[in-house]
């Protein structure tokens, strides 16, 4: 089973991180999965893969009603984001996933329909959770050619989906980033191959810079908190991005 | 049935299905076969003439015979991938339960009354239901299978008639005859390959 970790609490206020799976096979890639919790309503940002499903559920159970997740925020279209949406809308048939206009025809391969869907137009857009109003920032190429991340002002905290994963070798399971270097080293490679575009990635630095954040919450890996959140901007800003090696 | 003896019974189908689109393929190359060679055998008898006017009239009737075998292929395939459909869907669904049933053990509390509702919907309706439709489907594949076997039956005995004429036809009685010996040889491909069928059915349903 999976860990839920508060990661964000201010009243009614959460954000809880579903990380770590010790019984994971290791044939399928660890994903962590964020839940945005305001009062009685909650937002699952990349629900995960079917695979993971039980893990995530029952992780999630300890902490928080899934039948009261109004919506699932969808960074992208990939198989380990979103193709647990068939079992989610099993108990909760209502519950709407954000996504990308490009993918909204795609994704539904998975499950949902024609109602489930509300696609996110090229430039973002805001996304109420209770009270809290939420941005879908655009981070198109970043992998994906339809993708966003969804920034908290509130709690100052930026899910970056792919951005910012880092492929941790055995044993490297803390949540957050110790040592900026150290670290960074399991970054480098995913970075080059799945990130596609420089120019891309050079409007998501300048994007970014301009948010306030305290917490930079990647979908793989460990998450970078306070000073690293810009190092790893600048750091990401110089890589050369797009190259089979 | 548990979720295991579910994609057992999914993958036993689908070879099935590939098996019975397989035999498909083969009977309907054969048929076109037959056609082109009805077609031939309608030109032959004309050029006979008188001789062979009972010849000429048998031609047409396997030409018809080829057409209908067609038709009734293209009926049969429409049936499989109606079972296909159904089948994908009770894959899908074993999934699904396979998954959530690892969820169940892991999950207490709410959760796990939540899981509960939610497989308990599963075993009971849809499941069954998909079961009957692919039932009934079955059962129109077999009667399918019968109609076409007697559809060929028809074939042969008019390709042993069309012998029969081919001997009284003169002096083309040679050429008719060889082209009436095709047909048989032809014919009995199909059969054999219905033979197949009918007998992965019959074991498979048994
Ligand atoms: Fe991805
Ligand atoms: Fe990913």
């Amino acid at each position: 089973m999976k860990s839920a970790r508060t990661i964000f609490e201010n009243g009614q206020h959460k954000w809880i991180a579903l990380v770590r799976d010790p019984e994971k096979p290791d044939f399928l890639i660890d994903t962590n999965e964020y839940l945005i919790i305001d009062g009685e309503e909650a937002l699952l940002c990349d629900p995960g893969g079917i695979e993971i499903f039980p893990a995530v559920f029952s992780a999630l159970c300890t902490q928080f009603d899934p039948r009261r997740i109004r919506h699932v925020f969808a960074s992208h279209q990939d198989p380990d984001i979103a193709s647990s949406l068939g079992l989610w809308l099993e108990f909760n048939p209502e519950l709407k996933c954000y996504l990308s206009w490009l993918w909204t025809s795609f994704v539904p391969h998975f499950g949902g329909n024609k109602e489930t869907f509300i696609p996110i137009p090229d430039g973002g857009m805001d996304i109420m959770v209770g009270g809290l109003k939420l941005t879908a920032v655009p981070a198109h190429y970043l992998h994906s050619s339809g993708n966003f991340h969804l920034y908290d002002p509130k709690a100052k905290i930026l899910f970056s989906g792919d951005v910012g994963a880092a492929l941790l070798p055995q044993g490297g399971d803390g949540l957050f980033v110790e040592d900026f270097n150290q670290h960074i080293r399991f970054a480098e490679a995913f970075h080059r191959r799945w990130m596609g575009s420089d120019m891309a990635k050079r409007d998501w630095c300048a994007r970014v810079s301009q948010l306030d954040i305290e917490m930079l919450c990647p979908q793989h890996g460990a998450i970078y908190r306070g000073d690293d959140v810009r190092r790893f901007i600048d750091w990401f800003a110089n890589l050369e991005v797009g190259v089979v090696r | 049935m548990t979720s295991t003896a579910n994609d057992r019974n999914a993958g036993f189908e689908l070879r099935r299905i590939v098996r019975i689109n397989e035999e498909i393929k083969s009977v309907v190359a054969t048929a076109f076969k037959i056609n082109l060679m009805a077609m031939n055998a309608i030109f032959l008898a004309k050029r006979a003439g008188q001789a062979a006017l009972g010849f000429g009239v048998l031609s047409n009737e396997l030409r018809r015979f080829a057409t209908d075998l067609q038709g009734q292929m293209s009926a049969l395939r429409q049936l499989t991938y109606g079972s296909t459909a159904i089948v994908n869907a009770l894959v899908k669904q074993a999934r699904f339960s396979r998954i959530l049933d690892r969820a169940r053990e892991q999950t207490t509390g709410k959760g796990r009354d939540i899981l509960d509702e939610v497989v308990r919907g599963h075993h009971d309706v849809d499941l069954e239901e998909k079961r009957s439709r692919l039932k009934v489907v079955n059962r129109r594949l077999q009667q399918m299978l019968a109609d076409t076997t007697q559809l060929v039956e028809l074939g042969s005995v008019l390709a042993r008639s069309a012998k029969i004429e081919a001997a009284y036809s003169g002096g083309f009685s040679a050429s008719l005859t060889q082209v009436s010996s095709d047909f048989e040889n032809t014919i009995s491909l199909i059969q054999r390959s219905l033979e197949a069928l009918n007998k992965n059915h019959r074991e498979d349903q048994g």
